[in-house]
């Protein structure tokens, strides 16, 4: 008997991730903010910045519950870091 | 007809059900076996091109094609005249107001209700009366199943993985009823909505699974019974808006309409009674406030609610019309209220069902 699948095979092959800085201090670091959680993630930044000296990008995305555009992955891609979710 | 999904050979179906499960390919029920007939079939009562796509089905993005469609609408037990309304009401899932993608990993426990309205629900045996949520009818179970199936195996929202539903409910099997037409004084659902009189279509919604509500009696009795149980605390629709529906019985709706009452005057009742004091929402703490001020923040509110002023009683919608009434089920005692997702989407979508010449 034939069947057919109800899926795609998987086509995705994962990328290597890049190499983790040594430290914090001094790097670039984009924060995206899934606009939920506004005070944590001003908490966050102020950290990221005043004490451990990184270079923070704040990257706002349009809504917490949908998936990031495009323009703002590549833009976050182009840091040392990116912190891309916060959790409730 | 050509065909692109990988094939499958089986010696019988015993062994197909149990590669299905072994390949995580179901939701936990056996499955109607997708045979190249069967799914030929359901392509060709559509007419269209197999490879045609709908778009990518968050969260994993597989393309949503009329194959890949048809064979998940096998597996969930339809016969090819279902296969339009599924097709529909998927369109209408991946609208962006509602937000499939958030539906489908929210920790809350939304499912996309499907809502069949015209004259294709009596024609293909959707339940729209008696136990209208419930089991037992074929159009409703096999379509809300075939819509949950095709998002499974193409969206790949999974429980424990990408699926972050706290609890969920049981409509991840199968949430699909019909509005009752014939024994509702009032237009339709999608009517309301833009359809033309006597069209079909599908409206989804993402909510919770139906609450009773206890309502009989004077519409004013039935307004204070279904307004209290729209603004429960727990529910996110009085902290963060979004939209809720009301479903009542026919019974329901005959006594408010021989009272002179029109759906949008139960809206507007129960816009400005469905409401709690900001003091008592905020006794939920300060989580909760905190997603009341970004809808405050994103001129979710109308301006006029000034929400830091403890005596403010807060609604449950934005606006009147996003409180959606639907008449379905017995002619009893109960009617029901479905609160949404909030004002994170979930939104209503109505799509009419194309039919193919």
């Amino acid at each position: 008997m034939e069947l057919l699948s109800p899926v795609w095979p998987a086509a995705t092959t994962p990328r290597p991730a890049k190499k983790r800085p040594a430290s914090l201090g001094g790097a670039s670091i984009a924060l995206v903010d899934d606009n939920l959680d506004i005070p944590f993630t001003t908490h966050l930044e102020m950290l990221l910045t005043e004490r451990l000296g990184a270079k923070v990008r704040r990257l706002v995305k349009p809504s917490g519950t949908a998936p990031s555009p495009p323009s703002l992955i590549d833009d976050a891609a182009g840091h040392d870091v990116a912190v891309v979710g916060i959790g409730l | 007809m050509d065909l692109v999904s990988e094939r499958l050979n089986v010696d019988d179906y015993d062994e197909a059900v149990e590669l299905f499960y072994q390949r995580r390919w179901t939701d936990g029920l056996p499955i109607v076996l997708p045979t190249r007939r069967r799914v030929e079939a359901m392509i060709a009562a559509v007419k269209r091109d197999p490879q045609e796509s709908l778009g990518p089905v968050p969260p994993k993005g597989g393309p949503a094609t009329i194959e890949k469609l048809a064979i998940n609408a096998v597996m969930g037990g339809c016969l090819p005249e279902h296969f339009p309304v599924v097709i529909a009401a998927m369109q209408a899932m991946m609208e962006p107001a509602h937000n499939l993608n958030g539906v489908l990993q929210t920790t809350h426990m939304c499912v996309s209700l499907v809502i069949v309205n015209g004259p294709v629900a009596r024609r293909l045996g959707f339940n729209s009366r008696d136990g209208v949520f419930g089991n037992g009818y074929r159009a409703n179970a096999a379509v809300g199943r075939a819509v949950r199936l095709a998002l499974w195996n193409l969206g790949g929202a999974f429980p424990w993985d990408t699926d972050k539903a706290t609890l969920s409910h049981p409509g991840e099997y199968a949430f699909c009823i019909a509005e009752e037409e014939e024994d509702n004084p009032w237009r339709p659902l999608h009517v309301e909505r833009g359809c033309p009189e006597g069209s079909d279509a599908v409206t989804v919604f993402a909510c919770e699974a139906p609450h009773s509500v206890f309502c009989y009696g004077t519409p004013e009795e039935m307004l204070h019974v279904l307004a209290d149980s729209m603004c429960s605390l727990g529910n996110n629709n009085v902290h963060v808006l979004g939209q809720t529906l009301v479903t009542l019985n026919p019974l329901n709706a005959e006594e408010f309409a021989r009272r002179g009452w029109s759906k949008p005057d139960i809206r507007q009742y129960l816009w400005e009674h469905a409401r709690r004091p900001l003091a008592q929402v905020r006794a939920c703490g300060v989580v909760h406030e905190q997603f009341r001020r970004m809808e405050r923040d994103a001129g979710r509110y109308p301006h006029r609610y000034d929400v830091d002023n403890p005596t403010t009683r807060l609604p449950v919608t934005p606006t009147p019309d996003d409180i959606h009434i639907v008449v379905a089920g017995g002619r009893s005692y109960f009617a029901a209220v479905l609160p949404g997702w909030g004002g994170f989407g979930g939104f209503a979508v109505t799509r009419r069902i194309e039919w193919s010449s």
